[in-house]
């Protein structure tokens, strides 16, 4: 490159500025507010005070924060691998049909293209002790004499939110997966087939190592996915019983929403931080830019 | 041929079990949405049609259902717009410029895209306030923009990238500008890519929750997601089949652009999730 083009990329720059100005404003500084605002005593009528760490040392001394980890930590434990399971399957599914392959892969995508919020609002109506589908159709099995309390007790909630996100979620993992089998060339599994491996064993010996890279990239979006989770859990249990369902997010969101800016900021920041360790894990995992010439 | 045909059968019970675990929770709603009783499913109740949620939900004003469809479709829709238009300028540069650290740009869009919202959100509301916006469109399309960008750029820079340079090339001969290169030539020709983008976009701000829940509080901004998950009776119970109406109405025109746009949506979430 010569000098000439110097003044060139100068100018070329000024083509970055109206996405550097939206992400900036809306979403930078509001991050750097947040910041600034953990070290604050900031509750709304009262007046603003310096606390420094504060904030901090009380939220390390908080048991609802620590409740809230756990929970959110035991959400992605058991939330992300069920839904990785299940958007495996459904993608090795939809890589075999043939016919009516266009409506069939269209309402797999349905639960995605829904806002969370109302089909979470659904769900409420299908965990319904006493007229929810849920409790309806196990009884029809006859699996369960006596109705499950879904929502109302710990472990029933607990489940009733991976499964309503599991839901959402698992097509989202399904395109990708699914991406990545249709990579994978179709002489591989005739080859396999012809030295005389079963489906089992051709899964293991050649879907899955060549998946592999796809699967991690899915996995950790799904982390921090779920490390982040909001809408389904206001919706379903509102963090309850107890706070025994109660995410980071809806921990953070009861400070702001009772007027307490700082503490909720000093929530919201830590959650960040792992947030983005995360992030950028994924970003070097998912070596994007090899797709990009 | 007998492995095959155990193979067929299987490949297909699958299909119908993961059919019904998609689609049962949207036809379930359906069903409670043409229900007198949204209880028929007790022993006590049965089940009678009647399409009286739907005329309360779209005809009662105090529901303010209406309003919230309109203000999702306006914010959404803006912010769809205005977040792909931006997306394609600065996706063109970093497709097509010898732009060092664009690279960065795009990790760090990557990264953006991963913030929790609510370490976002706390700082919005407080700047909204100020600007004297909240319960107001601006305290949506603003963030809503932000929101859909790196989605937008990530998904754009894939697309423009794969446009032949010759092309750009012939217009920088025939005298154009790199602006004019990129309405005149780039943004047609990528055309259908751009409106797939704008649907995904679209969908993305049309689903979100938390801004909308903390920076609006009435039905002159609120958006349908959040006006749904309110929705209380005036005597505490809960007003199920307005509820599964007002969901399957709003749902229903996104479910059959599912449908119909299939296609271009997987290809769209593809390109914005798993480059390499």
């Amino acid at each position: 490159m010569n000098r000439i083009f110097s003044k060139d990329i100068l100018r070329s720059y000024f083509f970055l500025l109206p996405f550097a100005v939206f992400i900036i404003a809306f979403i930078l500084i509001p991050v750097v507010g947040a910041v600034i605002n953990s070290l604050y005593k900031d509750v709304t009528f009262r007046e603003r005070e310096f606390l420094l760490f504060d904030n901090y040392i009380s939220l390390f001394k908080d048991s609802g924060f620590w409740q809230s980890l756990r929970f959110s930590m035991l959400f992605i434990l058991v939330s992300v691998p069920f839904e990785l399971i299940l958007g495996l399957i459904f993608a090795l599914l939809l890589n075999q049909i043939r016919r009516f392959r266009g409506l069939i892969w269209a309402a797999v995508l349905i639960p995605w293209a829904i806002p969370s919020a109302i089909s979470a609002r659904t769900w409420e109506l299908i965990y319904n002790y006493n007229y929810g589908l849920a409790n309806y159709l196990l009884s029809g099995i006859g699996i369960t004499g006596e109705p499950i309390n879904w929502l109302g007790t710990n472990v029933g909630a607990f489940i009733s939110v991976v499964i309503a996100d599991a839901w959402k979620t698992a097509p989202f993992i399904t395109i990708i997966l699914l991406a990545g089998l249709q990579g994978i060339p179709e002489n591989l599994h005739r080859q396999s087939r012809v030295d005389g491996a079963n489906f089992l064993q051709g899964f293991q010996k050649i879907t899955l190592p060549l998946l592999k890279p796809v699967i991690v990239v899915a996995l950790l979006f799904r982390t921090i996915d779920a490390l982040r989770v909001f809408d389904v859990i206001y919706v379903l249990t509102g963090g309850g019983p107890g706070g025994a369902t109660t995410s980071l997010s809806i921990f953070g969101y009861n400070y702001y929403i009772n007027g307490d800016f700082g503490y909720g900021s000093t929530i919201s920041v830590v959650l960040f931080a792992v947030a983005f360790g995360l992030s950028i894990l994924y970003v070097k995992l998912s070596r994007f830019e090899a797709g990009l010439r | 041929m007998r492995e095959e045909k155990v193979k067929t059968i299987l490949i297909a019970a699958g299909v119908v079990l993961m059919l019904s675990f998609c689609l049962a929770p949207f036809f379930f709603m359906i069903v409670t949405s043409l229900s007198k009783n949204p209880e028929f499913l007790s022993p006590a109740a049965d089940y009678q049609f009647t399409l009286q949620n739907y005329s309360s939900v779209i005809f009662k004003e105090s529901l303010h259902f209406i309003d919230y469809l309109r203000n999702s479709i306006i914010v959404s829709g803006v912010a769809a717009v205005a977040g792909v238009l931006t997306a394609s300028i600065a996706a063109f540069a970093i497709a097509r410029f010898e732009l060092p650290g664009k690279m960065l740009v795009l990790f760090f869009a990557l990264a953006v895209s991963m913030f929790p919202q609510i370490s976002i959100v706390g700082y919005l509301f407080k700047f909204m306030t100020w600007m004297g916006w909240i319960n107001s469109y601006f305290a949506l399309i603003f963030p809503y923009v932000a929101w859909v960008l790196p989605l937008s750029l990530w998904i754009l820079t894939s697309y423009f990238s794969q446009i032949p340079k010759e092309l750009d090339r012939a217009a920088y001969v025939d005298g154009c500008s790199r602006l004019k290169v990129l309405t005149r030539v780039i943004m047609p020709v990528a055309m259908p890519a751009i409106l797939s983008t704008v649907l995904l976009a679209f969908i993305f701000a049309f689903n979100e929750f938390m801004f909308a829940l903390i920076l609006t509080s009435d039905h002159h901004a609120r958006t349908v997601p959040v006006g749904i998950a309110l929705f209380q009776g005036l005597h505490g119970e809960i007003p199920w089949g307005d509820i599964m109406a007002a969901s399957a109405v709003t749902t229903l025109p996104v479910v059959i652009l599912t449908i119909i746009f299939q296609r271009r949506i997987i290809a769209g979430l593809t390109r914005g999730a798993v480059k390499g």
